[in-house]
């Protein structure tokens, strides 16, 4: 099924993505996005309607910039200097609203007070030592599954500690249930154990999701996760096969839930028939 | 005379994202039109059974394979550490060398950095730590990806981009 917008609204959009090439490549950004829903999936990779990015992708953006700085510091053996995180939080955070028409739900200035205090807990609570030295930090890479009759897999890591951990940064606002966690995070988490495995030949030692939740207290929520399994990896494989197949079809059908009131193409999604 | 031809085939998924397909062909005659309905019908029965009774045997199954044998498909280099070859893949090497002669960069400067990050020298880097280094090269020397590389930006712009 094509999914059909206002050819006004179309007008002066970005060249479509072809559907042949979504095929090729995913990542585990896509793969949720279509298990989400496939119609959100159509907007945003097919017509890539462009839609400024939303007050919690904005602080999460600046959280990890700033957690990438304190990990290239280990690596570099450079002593950790709180002010200097704080510096280089303000200047992003002034720099990317210049860029960024960012709707702030709250008052921009208690949530940039929010988001410091949430780092600053982190780094009181975390639990990689400060002498410990990264694997890899914010690193893409990709893994060329045509052996399996699938398309290639990209993504970015977080942060691969020393002894081969996977760790990926969640800044939230909500205390994360860790089973719930994990089922959440599944095929992001599956992704990365499949790319680590293949950009090293070696398998993960573990993964582990570190949440900065920003609540009135600040919390960390460190969900520990072994290896991924070979179940694990099969549920993956499955679920981009069902994806190449489904975008193959152009099977861009709306999901409606709970989830559609966050949604940046709810108006588009309304139009929709 | 009307030749009829049959095939029946069935894929089966099996454990560790294995599969195996069987199918099997006949060719039969018939005298009229009246008798297509009725013979394909008997002919469907036929070769759905026996197809169901061979595929039942799975045969071999690969036991896991080992992960340095996954590796190295479609990526060039495999995994031979010799003095000239790379165990990262062509295209990181290809790009790796590129910036390295866009920029005028002094090898040994790069060869320091991958002993530094990984103890070990730029050639025997593999995907991730190559990947790593190619970061921290565009991060350095690229007009275009000054201050916090080149991945932040697209972080939260997902349109095609992740």
């Amino acid at each position: 099924m094509i999914a059909v917008l206002d050819p006004v609204q179309v007008a002066a959009r970005p060249e479509p993505n072809p559907t042949e090439e979504l095929q090729k490549t995913v990542s585990a950004s896509r793969l949720n996005c279509w298990l989400q829903c496939r119609l959100k999936f159509f907007f945003r990779y097919v017509l890539q309607l462009p839609r400024p990015p939303s007050a919690a992708m904005f602080v999460g953006s600046i959280a990890h910039q700033v957690l990438q700085q304190w990990n290239h510091g280990r690596w570099r053996k450079e002593p950790f200097q709180t002010e200097k995180f704080k510096a280089w939080f303000d200047s992003q955070w002034t720099e990317e609203q210049k860029t960024s028409k960012i709707k702030w739900d709250d008052d921009q200035a208690d949530e940039r007070a929010s988001a410091w205090k949430t780092l600053e807990h982190y780094f009181l609570e975390t639990p990689i030592k400060a002498d410990e030295r990264p694997e890899a930090v914010e690193v893409p890479v990709e893994a060329d599954l045509s052996h399996h009759g699938l398309p290639r897999l990209i993504g970015i890591l977080d942060l691969v500690r020393a002894g081969g951990t996977i760790v990926d940064f969640k800044v939230t606002g909500k205390t994360p249930d860790p089973e719930q966690a994990i089922h959440q995070h599944e095929i992001q988490l599956s992704c990365y154990g499949v790319l680590y495995r293949d950009a090293t030949s070696r398998k993960e030692a573990g993964l582990e999701l570190h949440h900065l939740v920003r609540t009135k207290t600040p919390k960390l929520i460190v969900t520990r996760i072994g290896p991924i399994t070979q179940q694990q990896e099969t549920r993956l494989f499955k679920v981009m096969e069902s994806y190449v197949d489904g975008v193959g079809r152009q099977d861009f059908v709306p999901s409606p839930s709970f989830g559609c009131a966050g949604c940046e193409y709810f108006t588009e999604c309304r139009r929709w028939s | 005379m009307i030749v009829l031809e049959t095939n029946y085939s069935k894929k089966l998924g099996l454990p560790g994202y294995s599969s195996h397909q069987f199918s099997i062909t006949l060719k039969t005659e018939i005298a009229d039109l009246a008798q297509v309905q009725t013979e394909s019908n008997r002919l469907y029965q036929l070769l759905q059974q026996s197809v169901d009774a061979s595929i039942k045997e799975v045969g071999f199954l690969p036991t896991e394979v080992p992960i340095q044998n996954r590796n190295g498909n479609g990526n060039g280099n495999g995994h031979h550490n010799g003095n000239d070859t790379w165990e990262c893949s062509d295209k990181q090497k290809a790009l790796i060398l590129k910036i390295v002669e866009e920029h005028k960069l002094d090898k040994k400067e790069i060869e320091a950095l991958a002993q530094d990050r990984f103890g070990k020298g730029v050639k025997a880097l593999n995907k991730l730590e190559a990947s790593q280094i190619i970061e921290i090269l565009l991060q350095e020397h690229s007009d275009n990806n000054k201050g916090n590389g080149r991945r932040f930006g697209s972080r939260y712009q997902k349109a095609g981009a992740k």
